[in-house]
């Protein structure tokens, strides 16, 4: 892809790194950790379904995993 | 949920595939109802009333509630899961794609011959605004690649990323709107169409399907996704003529066509190639023929929060041209475009796939359109509702 980068022309100063890649957090390497623990959960989650029968909602298991291991990030509890 | 697609061209995932479409599609729904619902919640007790301490007023603009948002914890952790799941739609379906790229050139060449065409042109430059981004951060965006593969990635990337909400073959939005202008506007019967942006045609074929006796043309700058979408559209049976070409310089003789339409495409078009693109609509429609857009709604018919909650993808999902065209006033670009002032129309059709046949009809029957500022017009979320925009030409 090219160098050249296009943005939008109303885009805030300082909203993209040095890499061209957005930042977020206050510290930038907190947006590739947060990257890291995303792949890991999914690579975990795939071992998990390995060792699901085969009638189960896998849907269902995924989205009760996926609630379970980032649920320290919601803000409101439900 | 995770989507399995309805066509012969669908993935062929291996287990641990699957199961990392299926992760993808989980962790985008954590995003886009719990943590999205995190989001509005702290705007409205955090950032909101902290723009206004500083400024005196509260956020009026879709760029304001984005000042209010930013470093704000809630805002962080949505946009950097967010912009991270993006990416790992790609990423989720991406081997699977390169081992089926035989298979694909397979059932190429055995549709060849079946009604229906693609028409490549090897001189033609792919505009910069496809080429030279990786829109919707897909790696090499629709323009690159070998072969097919960009329609490919594009096609099972979105199943994942749609969560079941963009219908059984990612069509709900064309044939929402398809239902929606056949039964609004009963006497229409166009018999030339033709999609001016079209990538795969998952949204084209719905109007082949809706006006079976019309013929049907979709054009796009990017060849991959041409020749995917011809042979996926052979492959249902559907008739279709797809060709590699600008909508701002459109190689057809003025009044062609009865129906001009695009899906979820004008947003990523700069702004002086979207005007032109309305004017060549405006030459080629014959005479009582129709503009149709399916598209994000307006942001000045929205409230600030709900506005930027759209205008997210503009900074940071590579579209950069999607918050200057929100910005605009559809009904004053279609007037530029050549049309009048009183053959404008807008409204909000409900997902025809998630709501169901009878709420499309009663849209379409009745005057009173839903509100397009509601929350789930034309966010992708449990309960979304497309907008539309359109004129007739005289």
């Amino acid at each position: 892809m090219s160098e050249e980068r296009q943005r939008p022309e109303d885009a805030p100063k300082g909203i993209y790194g040095p890499d061209g890649e957005p930042i977020f957090f206050a510290e930038p390497g907190v947006d590739r950790m947060m990257a890291v623990i995303m792949n890991l959960a999914s690579e975990l989650w795939v071992e998990r379904e390995r060792y699901l029968p085969l009638d189960s909602d896998r849907d269902a298991e995924a989205k009760a995993f996926i609630d379970r291991v980032f649920a320290p990030l919601r803000e409101r509890k439900e | 949920m995770t989507l399995e697609l309805q066509h012969a061209m669908k993935a062929t995932p291996t287990a641990d595939e699957a199961a990392r479409g299926r992760f993808v599609s989980g962790i985008r729904s954590f995003i886009l109802n719990d943590l999205a619902a995190d989001l509005g919640h702290a705007y409205q007790t955090r950032a909101a009333p902290k723009f206004r301490a500083a400024n005196g007023h509260d956020p009026k603009t879709s760029g304001d509630a984005h000042k209010a948002l930013r470093g704000d914890p809630a805002f962080n952790i949505y946009s950097s899961m967010r912009v991270q799941a993006q990416k790992m739609v790609w990423a989720s379906v991406s081997a699977g794609v390169e081992r089926d790229a035989k298979r694909l050139a397979e059932l190429e060449a055995q549709t060849a011959g079946q009604p229906g065409s693609v028409q490549l042109k090897p001189d033609f430059i792919p505009p910069r605004n496809a080429s030279a981004v990786d829109v919707h951060l897909m790696p090499g965006s629709y323009t690159g690649g070998e072969g097919m593969a960009a329609g490919a990635v594009y096609d099972r990337g979105l199943a994942v990323f749609s969560m079941g909400l963009m219908g059984s073959n990612l069509d709900d939005i064309g044939l929402s709107m398809a239902a929606y202008i056949k039964r609004r506007y009963p006497e229409f019967a166009p018999t030339a169409m033709l999609d001016t942006g079209c990538t795969i045609g998952h949204n084209s074929l719905p109007w082949k399907h809706a006006y079976p006796e019309a013929k049907l043309t979709a054009i796009d700058v990017a060849a991959p996704g041409l020749r995917y979408g011809s042979t996926r559209a052979k492959l249902q049976g559907v008739e279709a003529d797809f060709v590699q070409m600008a909508s701002d310089e459109l190689d057809f003789p003025d009044a062609s066509f009865d129906l001009v339409f695009s899906s979820m495409f004008l947003h990523e078009l700069p702004k002086k190639v979207r005007a032109k693109t309305i004017a060549e609509a405006y030459r080629v429609l014959r005479p009582g023929g129709l503009m149709l857009h399916m598209e994000l709604p307006p942001n000045g018919q929205m409230a600030p929060f709900e506005a930027f909650y759209l205008d997210w993808d503009s900074y940071y999902n590579n579209e950069p041209y999607y918050k200057g065209y929100r910005d605009e006033d559809p009904k004053a670009v279609c007037e530029s475009g050549g049309f009048g002032a009183d053959d404008y129309f807008q409204f909000v059709v409900p997902s025809i796939g998630i709501y169901g046949d009878e709420a499309v009809t009663q849209a379409a029957t009745s005057d009173a359109a839903h509100a397009v500022g509601a929350e789930t017009t034309g966010r992708l979320a449990e309960g979304v509702m497309w907008f539309g925009f359109g004129a007739w030409k005289r």
